[in-house]
């Protein structure tokens, strides 16, 4: 292998044109057949229970996310203008092609259930729009008494109403947002025109992300062009460095366009990893590279580059292989764009050694070594050395010092993870103070809420839910989740026969119950079909009622409201199942939920089974297992302080974020191989502690500052984010980066030292070659 | 059955023949109305099947006794629900009249109840029964509401057709436009395509049998599909008997209470 890579620097122009002829074909490839995939539902194991269940559903009733647009006028909405308003903004939804024509919601589509003197009567509250004040009136008065659409579609000041525009799940767009807006602007003042709704959340947000990283990714690259500058002084270290970075990410989209995958958003993690993963090769070839040239100022070109390759290459194998297998482990997730993920970054880091070890030396040879001047840098390395050397020191001082922080970091970050909460959410993604969740909370103020979560019972039985006593028993349930603050309203066949068997009496408030015979239901459902349109009735019962639909308007779309409704749902199930009832549940909503469940499971699991693997290939490669479990230590300290901080700082696990968490391998296994083996390296060599320690500082452990010092400036840039996720994916890399940093060289140092690896019987034996060598 | 105003039937029995002799071309508007005034007879009676397909292929069955009666200006229905049977001995009572502009009446019975109730449709172009068939398109539409236009003759499925185009005096009526395929000679209509307020076509109604039953042609078999919601509606009529002289009393409330 080293000769091999030995031999490649002689052919170093073939060697650059290769690789650069390989990037360009990769990015033709990336160019010409790349494409996003922003719809949702894409992410989601299709083949899941729980999905198919909710998207069989999805199509019983009709279940779709709803666009609301709320129509605010300060002096009441019932005059003929407003009205008029409502009108013409429900046929213009009606029209437009996203949206089913039955699929629009307002006072104008609205069915009124109406009790007359001597029967029932269903019709909408108005055709024409009402001009008089009497007609005025009267609507005023039939939403009042109609609790199906007052406080639903009329807020109770009578100051707001809703249209709600459902549309299917993959026609949101940018433009058909921006269309949605112009129409309401269109319709503003003197009333004021609110656009909400998870269609307009997730598809600002798939918008906003992206949109957000594509400005801050220069910025980015720019700060860690400018820190690798300051840090390895030299243009051309620095550039090849980068180069490393950007052609194993052209690679990986590139295989990615090539067998035909699309971006899904947490490939856009990709580039951060190989960001992270990647500068680190080019450091630590540069910085061994820099430490050879300061004793060797004579050496030759080739004597230099050949030194480099012989130290180095062993290690940057190491690392990257480990860190491949740590990411393929992501390749268990039920979610594909995670195993995506995961194969891509690893192939990228792969494609990073490659170039570490051929691009790095064959531009070395083509373009010169870095002109490192030395003068300065001697005062300079004097006290970097003494700054590691007294670093190391005092930690072997105080080592006890040193573990019981150690312990006590650690178990404060446990009980941070114990306060770990998912969330699912999309609007606590965005500002506080943003438009979206300012409409969104204004809506649920007035109304029952803007998020969604539909209950579906399932019976085997024919004509099951015409049954009085399962009817009372949804209603229950009904009023015992309604109880929740989060909860706003709900929805079910119950509502309706409860209307109709209060009007069928007169309108008497006593009546306003589940009617006694299964025969009266099933004769009033009958009666409301001839009455009116029954299209309403189906997006809450099916045709053979075998099947409800129960819905409930949430006032929030987080994880924790959510749950809090399925909790007391699920008390029910032991009641529904005596009648032999299922409950499940569906809507986008709770698919994302369990998805969320999901992506964090997977990624626990995966992080488990890449430890384990890890600390196996450390064995394996350091021949001893202790070193594999002292190489873990860094990994561990770094997820688990990663996750304790988001515990303690109440920052919820989302996808990205947990995400994170590989960065916990990638870059802690890269640390504790780099020092690891240098520690090896000069232990066997000088056979003295206290120089393996200084060292392996000097060498590994500048090495390690200087990458976390470039990773961390970089990303902190993202901290200046509009895009609250993109600033805590630049906090918590950052973070990651720093403890995988102070891990290495304080507490995995300190265990290496005090088991006395590598310093046993060999000791005389290897202080002869150690003479040679120097 | 649907002679709403006698002196249109006595009018077009003097003048049909006429036209037809002198061979002059017919107007839209009379081929309309020969269809309009088709005799159906003064009453019938029957077992009506509806079936309710949805998109999903789901299937709802009702099955219906049926009696219609012609008095005039008034044309009065009872129907009986057979099947399911939790809705059977359920009545409904349906009183169309000629009258110009005035909507029907209507009484439901619920034998849970016991009790007759109104239900007042707001207008004919509600849907009738949850079916795919509005009162209108039931054949209630009076053809003095439409102008209408003979837009070319064509073979269709075997029969000779006008092709008919009619659109509605008022511009607030559910559909824009429709176009009728009718028999020339039979005053069938076999098809009949449906617009909605955007020109899209929202339905199609077919006849796929009639037969003459006591001399005069009857729709036996018609569906209604609604392109737009993939929603169907099949009617089917079996034992049916023209001209049987119904008695008054059969469409009163005591037969609505006192169900089969």
């Amino acid at each position: 292998m080293e000769n091999l890579l030995k031999k490649l620097t002689k052919f170093n122009k073939i060697v650059l044109v290769a690789v650069l002829i390989l990037n360009v074909g990769f990015f033709m490839i990336m160019r010409s057949n790349t494409r996003m995939e922003t719809d949702l539902d894409e992410y989601m194991p299709q083949e899941h229970p729980a999905f198919v269940y909710s998207n069989q559903a999805e199509k019983w009733f009709n279940i779709k996310d709803g666009i609301i647009i709320a129509i605010e006028n300060e002096n009441g909405i019932y005059n003929s203008d407003t009205l008029q308003k409502v009108k013409d903004l429900t046929k213009a939804f009606q029209k437009m092609k996203e949206i089913e024509k039955s699929d629009v919601t307002s006072l104008y589509t609205a069915d009124n259930i109406l009790g007359t003197e001597d029967g029932m009567d269903v019709k909408p509250f108005f055709k024409r729009v009402p001009k008089d004040i009497e007609k005025l009136d009267e609507m005023k008065r039939l939403v009042r008494d109609n609790d199906m659409v007052f406080g639903r579609l009329v807020s109770e000041d009578e100051k707001i109403t809703l249209i709600v525009a459902e549309i299917k799940d993959d026609v949101f767009s940018q433009e058909f947002y921006h269309r949605i807006l112009e129409l309401s602007k269109e319709y503003e003042g003197p009333e004021k025109l609110y656009v909400a709704g998870s269609p307009i959340v997730e598809g600002t947000m798939a918008y906003l992300g992206p949109k957000d990283m594509q400005r801050m990714v220069p910025i980015v690259i720019l700060i860690i062009i400018i820190v690798l500058l300051a840090l390895l002084r030299s243009f051309k270290a620095t550039i090849l460095t980068l180069l490393v970075v950007l052609f194993s990410t052209v690679l990986a989209f590139g295989l990615m366009a090539a067998v035909n995958i699309p971006i899904y958003a947490v490939s856009t993690m990709i580039p951060v990893m190989l960001i992270a993963i990647g500068v680190a090769d080019g450091i630590h070839l540069f910085s061994h590279l820099h430490l050879f040239m300061k004793k060797n100022p004579s050496a030759s070109k080739r004597d230099a580059v050949n030194d480099m390759i012989h130290g180095m290459w062993k290690p940057v194998v190491m690392t990257s292989v480990t860190t491949a297998v740590g990411f393929i482990s992501l390749i268990t997730s039920q979610v594909y764009p995670i195993k995506y993920f995961g194969i891509f970054t690893a192939f990228g880091v792969l494609m990073a050694m490659v170039f570490s070890l051929v691009l790095v030396p064959a531009g070395l040879m083509m373009f010169g070594l870095p002109g490192w001047k030395d003068k300065p840098e001697k005062a300079k390395r004097k006290n970097s050395k003494n700054i590691g050397s007294a670093f190391s020191s005092w930690i072997v001082k105080h080592r006890y010092l040193t573990i019981l922080i150690t312990i006590s970091i650690i178990a404060i970050s446990i009980v941070g993870i114990g306060k770990v909460w998912i969330n699912s959410s999309f609007l606590d993604k965005f500002e506080k103070d943003s438009d979206i969740v300012l409409t969104d909370k204004f809506i649920n103020t007035h109304f029952g809420g803007t998020s969604t979560l539909n209950v579906i019972l399932d019976s085997k039985e024919k004509n099951a839910f015409k049954d009085p006593a399962l009817l009372r028993l949804i209603d229950e349930m009904q009023d015992d989740v309604e109880k929740l603050e989060i909860v706003g309203n709900s929805f079910s066949l119950s509502d309706y026969l409860k209307r109709m068997n209060k009007v069928m009496h007169a309108d008497k408030e006593e009546f306003n119950t589940i009617p006694d015979s299964r025969e009266l239901v099933a004769q009033y459902l009958l009666l409301y079909e001839m009455s009116g349109d029954p299209e309403n009735l189906w997006s809450v019962v099916n045709y053979d009622y075998t099947k409800v639909n129960v819905i409930f308007q949430l006032k929030s779309d987080n994880s924790k409201a959510m749950n809090s409704a399925i909790e007391i749902i699920e008390k029910y199930i032991p009641g529904f199942g005596e009648q032999n009832v299922e409950i499940n549940f569906a809507g986008s909503g709770y698919k994302g939920l369990v998805f969320t469940d999901l992506i964090l499971m997977g990624q626990i699991l995966s992080l488990l089974l890449s430890l384990i693997i890890v600390i196996i290939l450390l064995s394996l490669m350091f021949k001893k297992v202790l070193a594999g479990i002292i190489g873990a230590v860094p990994i561990v300290i770094t997820a688990v302080i990663s996750f304790g901080v988001m515990g303690l700082f109440n920052i919820p696990l989302s996808t990205t974020t947990a995400l994170l968490s590989s960065i916990a391998i990638g870059i802690g296994i890269d640390y504790a191989v780099h020092f690891i083996e240098r520690y090896k390296i000069y232990a066997i060599r000088t056979g003295d502690k206290a120089i393996t320690s200084e060292k392996t500082m000097q060498h590994s452990g500048r090495a390690i500052v200087f990458n976390a010092l470039v990773v961390i400036a970089g990303f902190l840039v993202l901290l200046l984010s509009v895009f609250p996720p993109n600033r805590a994916l630049g906090a918590l890399v950052s973070l990651n980066m720093f403890t995988s940093f102070v891990g290495t060289v304080s507490i995995m140092y300190l265990l290496l030292y005090m088991s006395n690896i590598y310093f046993k019987k060999k000791q005389n034996k290897e202080i002869k070659e150690v003479g040679n060598e120097n | 059955m649907k002679i709403k105003k006698l002196h249109i039937l006595v009018l077009s029995l003097i003048l049909l023949p006429a036209i037809a002799i002198s061979g002059a071309e017919l107007t839209g508007l009379q081929i309309i109305e020969n269809v309009y005034n088709r005799d159906t007879g003064k009453d019938s009676k029957g077992n009506l099947t509806m079936s309710l397909i949805n998109s999903q292929g789901n299937e709802r069955v009702r099955t219906i006794k049926q009696f219609i009666k012609d008095f005039g200006k008034v044309e009065k229905k009872i129907m009986f629900f057979m099947s399911p049977a939790d809705v059977r001995n359920t009545s409904f009572v349906n009183w169309s009249y000629t009258e110009e502009g005035k909507d029907d009446d209507q009484w439901i019975y619920l034998p849970a109840l016991k009790k007759i109730k109104r239900i007042s449709s707001s207008s004919k172009s509600d849907y009738f029964m949850g079916s795919d068939f509005t009162y209108d398109d039931l054949g209630d539409r009076q053809p003095e509401s439409d102008t209408h236009k003979l837009i070319r003759e064509e073979k269709f499925n075997g029969e000779q057709c006008y092709v008919v185009e009619s659109l509605p005096k008022d511009e607030e009526y559910v559909y824009s436009r429709t176009v009728t395929w009718i028999i020339k000679d039979k005053w069938i209509g076999l098809k009949k395509e449906f617009y909605d307020e955007d020109e899209d076509l929202l339905k199609i109604l077919s006849v796929k049998k009639f037969e003459k039953i006591n001399g005069l042609w009857i729709i036996l078999h018609s569906e209604m599909v609604n392109v737009q919601k993939k929603h169907t509606t099949k009617m089917e009529l079996s034992d049916v008997k023209i001209n049987t002289s119904i008695p008054d009393r059969q469409f009163t409330e005591r037969m609505m209470k006192r169900g089969l």
